[in-house]
């Protein structure tokens, strides 16, 4: 991770102790027109185009007390800047959690999550983020306060902002409090691993996945140097391409009915060996398939939505440019988190934009940049091809930042 | 008797879409007048049906080009007048756009058009292990366009969640004509989640066409439990216990006495008539968790002072209950001639206050009440009884409707869990949100529909950007 002030070009930050300090700081930005960078912990910072105009940076890190936690609702509101660890550590007091797996969690900050809409292994089972976010307080582009949804976990009063802003990046508004719909943390965990001799026979077991009789947590697909050794996996066998991992969660007696299951279902289709991981191993290997996507020292990661189908040629297609490049595919959801070693500045219009961008588009999705050490990218390059879509949400831009100043020249917009 | 203002308009459209799908005889538009919300009612100017996105699309930009506010309504069971045409105009009705396009089961997702029916969708997927998860009461005759509209629930929202969480991609026509595609069948999409904040914009935004939905597994195994309760007391606080043990019910739902009497005339299931509150309780997933979850349950529900909790013996008896359950609100007509449902929410906690709250405000505007609601998510559905002839008694259900909502606010809660805002709860929209808060909304609107044209007056007590003057005030049934 690079230092905040290496990547955004910020005159003086501000830390505002409460919503309305923080509203009267981008009202004042909104008289000068000068652009705002919200802050959180700093570990996405590289996600999105780079930040070119100066302007002033408001961190969350004052902003992160428990506004309420009525357990037996099995919801919680705090404020945005609270990090993931925190109300990890806090839910956990009452044996509830919000199963979205996220890397660095002790510095990422819950509103810095939603505004990246951050995702990922268990979205098999439990969802995404969207799904948890019942309540959210922000401040638009002139320095007004706003709220939508509430704290009861079904609500259809008014538009929903929660979905509108959880991905939007802090260029709506700057996120300031949020209300969660919790779970129950299941008491057992385990993982069935195999290793994939080919590609045909990686497709066969994740089709097979979408009838078995057990209900995963998470489907990886593993695949590239990053997952040939292991703490918790071992080895990758000799002549294996990729690993298969299946997390299961559930009651103990749930969690070992199903790794039976599944291996008996493996075994049908022809794998020879499977093994399961419980415990510290399984533990291990949750938190290695969580920290994944934070960037490291190369030059692209990139993350692919297709079709779960499309998953494995979309792995296939990253190796065949980089035969290097490390690969998880959140395989049952089609998302495929790509990391390049070797990808050149020179290679961005022919292999980003010429080839894994429509090849993401013609699995039924799309292709963004999750980090990059390239230097300054198109939005092309970032973000993909702006459709009939992007014109639309431009149109909801300029209602809530209506000088364009939240996180400014970074997000997916064209033409405001 | 089409005013002689509309009648090149009603040309237009019929050259558009065909003659025969487009009705402008008073007769015929009366049945428009409302939706399941009957205390207003208005009839469109014309009502159209059109076959494809295109027909939609060409309504809309005839609608522009001579400045008629326009509306889309699906199979009308909206119960907050959603559909209700304020000021008139062209409705346009989707339930001739009924075919299910495309159903992969490898991707777990559909692709219906918005006039197919909810549960047509769960018929095309049996056999396949898979189903589509929102199940609202009204499934047998609501559209998923209509669902996307309102974001519906049903009772088994509380464990898989509401018609937001099970869409990932929209079509739609836009208030300029134009046709859009949010989201589509891969999950994440570039750039702002306007799929998300289409779904529940009860139509003001935007006219979808389209829907791509994710399909949901079939779990394994059910179970179906009943508990009996001395006290409704009793029953809130087995909720509260149930969900505080960890578990998550795939539905929770309950039926106070009064609409057990109803209930049980109706369908005889055998119900103890002499039971102050009702449970129906129902577990899914793994066979190898259920029976471990259902004696859990009961456990807990014992503890509770249920008088006795039984299961469900066989696939047909379940089927039953839901069937009780799912169609009470037809139940009702045996208890008074007319009846409001309202659709709060309040934190789960907070529903043995909320229950003796509605009884007082019952007793207070001498208002009779029954009660069966979606106890897991603490959305609460009192039913208020009452005669339309009666103008009387129809200003005192509406008094004490209020009263019962202002409650759910004061609970920390909200006024409406899955029916909408519609044109009846608007002025509840103040209570709820701030000036700061309807006007980020507004904006949000103004982004979408600038001219207001599409669904003026409805869900924000501001009009929007261009005001739309309500010139013919709405027939305001038995009042």
């Amino acid at each position: 991770m690079t230092a905040v002030a290496d990547i955004l070009p910020l005159t003086e930050t501000h830390s505002p102790i409460d919503q309305s300090a923080l509203a009267a700081v981008v009202a004042g930005a909104y008289d000068s027109g000068t652009p705002v960078y919200p802050l959180g912990g700093g570990t996405s910072l590289d996600y999105g185009r780079s930040a070119s105009q100066p302007g002033i940076g408001i961190a969350l890190a004052n902003l992160d007390r428990v506004v309420d936690y009525p357990a037996r609702d099995m919801t919680i509101t705090v404020e945005a800047g609270i990090t993931m660890a925190k109300l990890a550590a806090l839910l956990s007091t009452e044996r509830q959690w919000l199963p979205i797996d996220v890397p660095r969690a002790a510095m990422a900050t819950l509103g810095g999550v939603v505004a990246t809409s951050f995702s990922g292994p268990r979205r098999y089972g439990h969802g995404t983020l969207r799904d948890y976010v019942i309540g959210i307080s922000a401040v638009d582009g002139r320095g007004t306060p706003f709220k939508a949804g509430g704290r009861v976990v079904k609500n259809v009063a008014g538009y929903d902002f929660c979905k509108l802003l959880t991905g939007s990046l802090g260029t709506l508004g700057v996120i300031t409090q949020l209300t969660l719909k919790i779970k129950p943390v299941p008491p057992s965990s385990a993982f069935l691993a195999c290793d994939l001799g080919d590609w045909g026979m990686a497709e066969r077991l994740l089709a097979a996945l979408v009838n078995s009789a057990t209900t995963p947590s998470a489907i990886e697909l593993l695949a590239g140097p990053h997952w040939r050794e292991n703490a918790a996996l071992g080895l990758l066998t000799a002549g294996s391409i990729a690993r298969l991992v299946v997390g299961l969660e559930g009651t103990a007696d749930e969690v070992r009915w199903m790794l039976a299951q599944l291996g008996r279902e493996w075994r049908e289709l022809g794998v020879t060996a499977t093994h399961s991981l419980h415990d510290d191993r399984a533990e291990r290997l949750w938190n290695d398939l969580a920290e994944f996507p934070s960037a490291l020292a190369t030059p692209l990661v990139i993350k692919a939505s297709v079709l779960p189908s499309r998953t494995t040629r979309f792995a296939q297609l990253v190796l065949e440019m980089d035969p290097q490049a490390s690969i998880q595919a959140h395989a049952g959801n089609g998302i495929v988190i790509a990391r390049f070693a070797r990808f050149e500045a020179g290679d961005i219009s022919r292999g980003l934009i010429g080839r894994l961008q429509p090849a993401a588009q013609s699995a039924g999705g799309n292709a963004v940049v999750l980090s990059s050490s390239l230097g300054s990218l198109t939005r092309q390059a970032v973000w993909g091809g702006a459709g009939a879509a992007t014109a639309w949400m431009a149109s909801v831009k300029r209602q809530f930042d209506p000088k364009d100043l939240l996180n400014p020249g970074r997000f997916v917009y064209d033409n405001l | 008797m089409i005013s002689s203002a509309l009648l090149p308009v009603v040309d237009e459209l019929r050259d558009a879409v065909g003659r025969e799908n487009v009705l402008a005889a008073h007769a015929e538009l009366i049945v428009y007048e409302c939706d399941g919300f009957v205390i207003e009612k208005k009839c469109p100017d014309v009502v159209v049906f059109p076959r494809s996105t295109e027909d939609v699309a060409q309504i809309v930009k005839i609608c522009n080009a001579h400045e008629l506010p326009f509306l889309p309504r699906g199979a009308g069971t909206s119960l907050a007048g959603g559909c209700l045409p304020v000021g008139g105009g062209v409705m346009i009705v989707l339930t001739r756009m009924k075919e299910i396009l495309e159903i992969n089961l490898r991707d777990r997702y559909a692709i219906v058009q918005p006039g197919v029916v909810n549960v047509w969708l769960t018929n095309a997927l049996k056999g396949s292990g898979y189903h589509y998860a929102p199940d609202p009461s009204s499934q047998g005759a609501c559209t998923i366009g209509g669902n996307v509209a309102t974001n519906s629930g049903g009772p088994h929202t509380l464990k898989y969640g509401v018609t937001a969480n099970h869409t990932l991609g929209l079509e739609a026509v836009m208030t300029d004509g134009s046709i859009v595609t949010f989201g589509g069948p891969a999950e994440d999409s570039a750039g702002l989640d306007l799929t998300g904040a289409l779904v529940g914009s009860e139509g003001t935004l935007a006219i979808v066409t389209k829907v791509w939905v994710r399909l949901t597994k079939n779990p394994a195994g059910v179970r179906t439990m009943l508990g009996v309760f001395d006290s409704a007391e009793d029953a809130t606080n087995s909720i509260s216990e149930i969900i505080g043990a960890g578990i998550i019910p795939a539905a929770l739902e309950m039926m106070d006495q009064g609409i057990l009497v109803a209930i049980e005339a109706a369908f005889h299931f055998g119900f103890p008539l002499d039971a102050k509150a009702i449970l129906l309780i129902e577990v899914d997933g793994l066979e190898a968790g259920l029976d471990a979850q259902r004696d859990r349950i009961i456990e807990l529900c014992l503890a509770c002072g249920a008088r006795e909790v039984r299961q469900a013996r066989d696939p047909a008896e379940r089927q039953l209950l839901w069937k009780c359950r799912k169609q009470a609100f037809g139940a009702v007509g045996r208890l008074s001639p007319s009846y409001c449902t309202q659709d709060g929410v309040v934190p789960r906690t907070k529903l043995p206050y909320i229950l003796q709250r509605i009884h007082q405000i019952g007793e207070k505007h001498d208002v009779r009440i029954v009660n069966v609601f979606h106890a897991g998510d603490g959305n609460i559905h009192p039913i208020l009884l009452f005669d339309e002839r009666d103008r009387a008694q129809v200003a005192r259900v509406l008094e004490a409707s209020g009263e019962i909502l202002d409650e759910c606010i004061a609970c920390g809660g909200s006024v409406t869990g899955e029916h909408g805002i519609g044109v009846e709860k608007i002025s509840f929209m103040r209570k709820l949100f701030s000036d700061d808060d309807l006007a980020a909304m507004t904006r949000m609107r103004v982004a979408f529909n600038p001219h207001n044209r599409l669904s003026p007056a409805k869900m924000l007590p501001t009009a929007g950007a261009c005001g739309l003057e309500q010139k013919h005030p709405g027939r305001r049934a038995s009042l």
